[in-house]
């Protein structure tokens, strides 16, 4: 028994001897290191990667990308608190609840609202839309939309009640723009909803689990399963134009970033984006060597 | 890679071509548990010691760490990395919260079950009660602490695949770039890694209970 409690005891004081050790690991230095963060799609970490490659070549700065991070309230939590310094954001986060906000949907007042509250609230800046908007859009497989003959979302209100639908974890709870609100401005509810994570209700329509699904407009995967995006006739979804945020103490740290991120600002369309996205998400090719062909395609890099 | 292929061949080819990467994140992910297994005994056998003292206390203990057991997940590393941050540390913290149920209970239902008997020949040879924990009470409880231990160590390995999300490290690394790039080859390469984890922790931690067991056995006989 004495040698047995010995072992045990020395595997504890093993285990407990580690911690440390994978503690400190983890804490890396923030000096001249700038890390952005990414959402789980494509979209960010191509953007993160392009940014990554346009400072890299003009500073001697370092930059890291942290990737599949859960949500963008994950992501600006973690900017808020300074794990990360910079990250892709959507001008209609600010229906979250971050602060008070107009009750708008007017795309220029949106953009304007949350610049200046995540300016005021949270110390970021938070710049001009790289030019193109990844709202939501309800979809259909072509074979439902030849059936009933739909084109706008209002079509869908003598059928809806026989369609399953696809959607992200997150709509069904969210106040302003999520199913509540669709169904109270629409008058329109869905046989059976199926909450998943996003990149999966593309596939879920392809392969007729789902009759329809709410899809993000820059998603290639409408393009890759032929769904058709039904029109928002009732302008029901708010804008979620996209742009780069930083935090303004960086920028302050490194005022020539300023001129490198707005490198991109106004540049890239949604056209543009789908296309990125589908060679990452369709062709299976990296989102960094995505990023760097645009980039040396449109002589923003030698 | 050869998209005509078997999956399990593309599988094979995408493990063996990234064996480097893999076997990082494998750390990475080993790191995470190994880390909050160890919290969650340091401070989990006191907590169920602490159970023995008197049933209401066990009710209290036991009831939360029932209700941090049902908090999904997510959520529950999302609450966390508002006050930890991204990265290793919250997912550490997270899943020694979820390694504290199985630990507790098991410790306090291995040190009940005792033979009153036992213990009261303990305290008559004039063992002090920390004598009779550490002498006789625990070393018995010890094949249901380890019980406590490999369920918690499988969950662990499991809940841990989440990292990415909220910037940690691990396998979860590759499943999640998989999902999101529509690549099962990818999602296969994290998920059979981190599966034959929890097998192999599990069977590991069965054959040291198996031996616990019987040496628990020879001090009572």
């Amino acid at each position: 028994m004495q040698k047995k409690k010995l072992k045990f005891g020395v595997g504890l004081v093993g285990l407990v001897a580690l911690l440390p050790l994978a503690l400190t690991a983890c804490g890396g230095s923030k000096g001249d290191t700038l890390t952005i963060g990414a959402q789980t799609y494509s979209e960010p970490k191509i953007l993160a990667e392009m940014y990554k490659a346009l400072i890299e070549d003009k500073t001697d700065m370092k930059v890291k990308i942290k990737p599949d991070l859960a949500a963008s309230k994950v992501v600006i939590d973690a900017m808020k608190k300074g794990d990360i310094q910079m990250a892709t954001l959507y001008s209609g986060e600010i229906y979250n609840g971050y602060f008070d906000i107009p009750d708008t949907k007017d795309r220029a007042e949106v953009l304007k609202v949350a610049q200046e509250g995540f300016d005021k609230n949270y110390g970021f800046k938070w710049y001009d839309s790289y030019g193109f908007e990844n709202t939501y859009a309800f979809a259909v497989r072509k074979d439902v939309a030849d059936q009933y003959q739909l084109k706008t979302v209002s079509d869908l209100k003598d059928h809806a009640k026989d369609l399953k639908l696809g959607v992200d974890t997150t709509w069904l709870e969210r106040d302003n723009d999520g199913y509540k609100a669709f169904q109270q401005a629409y008058g329109i509810s869905f046989g059976e909803t199926f909450p998943m994570e996003i990149s999966l209700v593309y596939k879920a329509a392809g392969d007729k689990k789902v009759d329809a699904v709410l899809a993000y407009t820059t998603d290639p995967g409408i393009k890759q399963y032929n769904l058709v995006t039904l029109e928002d006739d009732k302008h029901f979804f708010p804008p979620y134009d996209a742009s780069p945020v930083i935090r303004k103490d960086m920028l302050e740290k490194h005022p020539e970033l300023n001129d490198i991120i707005s490198e991109l600002i106004g540049k890239i369309d949604a056209k543009t984006m789908g296309e990125l996205n589908y060679q990452v998400d369709v062709e299976q090719r990296s989102p960094d060597e995505v990023a760097v062909e645009y980039l040396k395609q449109n002589g923003l890099l030698d | 890679m050869n998209a005509d292929q078997p999956l399990f061949v593309r599988v094979y080819e995408y493990m063996a071509d990234h064996s480097d990467e893999l076997i990082g994140l494998i750390g990475d992910h080993l790191a995470m548990v190994f880390c909050g297994l160890a919290l969650a005994l340091v401070v989990g056998i006191p907590l169920g010691i602490l159970c023995l003292r008197s049933e209401k206390l066990a009710a209290v203990i036991l009831g939360a760490a029932n209700v941090i057991q049902v908090l999904p997940s997510l959520a529950l590393l999302a609450l966390l990395m508002l006050a930890l941050g991204l990265g290793f540390n919250t997912m550490v913290v997270g899943l020694f919260l979820y390694s504290l149920l199985p630990i507790i209970r098991n410790t306090y239902v291995g040190l009940k079950q005792l033979d009153r008997n036992l213990v009261e020949a303990g305290r008559g040879v004039g063992m002090s009660p920390i004598q009779l924990l550490v002498k006789v009470q625990l070393p018995l409880a010890l094949p249901f602490i380890m019980a406590g231990l490999r369920v918690a160590a499988v969950i662990a390995i499991g809940v841990a695949t989440l990292a990415p999300l909220i910037g940690g490290e691990g396998l979860g690394r590759v499943i999640y770039s998989g999902l999101n790039m529509r690549n099962d080859v990818k999602i296969y390469a994290g998920a059979i890694p981190a599966a034959v984890l929890a097998i192999l922790a599990d069977a590991i931690l069965g054959w040291l209970q198996g031996r616990f067991k019987k040496g628990s056995h020879a001090a009572e006989a």
